[in-house]
């Protein structure tokens, strides 16, 4: 009997699954529900806590929630970088969360905890897309 | 309210788990290579801060 990852391993190449893609998504709108989708729950909780710490930790030093309609360029790396915070980030922006703009020292700090969490989060999601199709091993 | 040494740490440590995680196959290479991460990440910051100290004073 194949385990799953072997069964994941052994997919021929090219076969259509809409699983890659779910994962993909998933793990960008939730931090580690890519890795859920792929049955990887501890590494699926351990994603979660980390991003969702960035998160917090940056809204709580009152780091920047970057728009992407100011014009300059910064602002718009700024905003790629946290729109990868998916939810996260629309909760940010629903509830007016963190600052318009950084007003204390600490809230630099913030805001690259913001923008990092936002970058992990698609490394993680791209991570549960090449566990889905067989890229990655285990 | 964190300190910037703590906040540091922190920081080092949730990146170290998602590159751990992330960019490695096994288990127990994900803690080693997590552990390696943060342990540089540590490191260099305060080799980082003594050098400003240094060329400040």
């Amino acid at each position: 009997m194949a385990t799953e990852a072997q069964q994941i391993a052994q997919r021929v190449p090219g076969e259509k699954s809409s699983k890659p893609t779910l994962a993909l998504i998933a793990g960008w709108l939730i931090p580690g529900a890519g890795h859920l989708v792929v049955g990887k729950y501890y590494r699926a909780a351990l994603l979660f806590i980390s991003i969702l710490g960035m998160y917090l930790i940056g809204l709580g030093l009152q780091g920047k929630i970057y728009t992407p309609n100011t014009g300059d360029v910064l602002d718009i790396l700024g905003f790629i970088g946290q729109l990868g915070l998916g939810v996260f980030y629309l909760i940010a922006r629903i509830f007016g969360l963190g600052a318009s703009s950084v007003t204390i020292t600490l809230g630099d700090y913030g805001t690259k905890f913001l923008v990092v969490g936002g970058l992990l989060n698609i490394i993680a999601a791209v991570d549960a897309h090449s566990l889905a199709n067989g890229r990655k091993q285990s | 309210m964190l300190t910037h040494f703590s906040a540091v740490l922190l920081f080092s440590l949730f990146v170290s788990i998602v590159f751990g995680i992330t960019q490695r196959s096994e288990p127990r290479m994900m803690v080693r290579f997590g552990a390696y991460c943060f342990v540089l990440f540590v490191g260099i910051t305060i080799v980082a801060s003594w050098a400003m100290w240094a060329i400040k004073h």
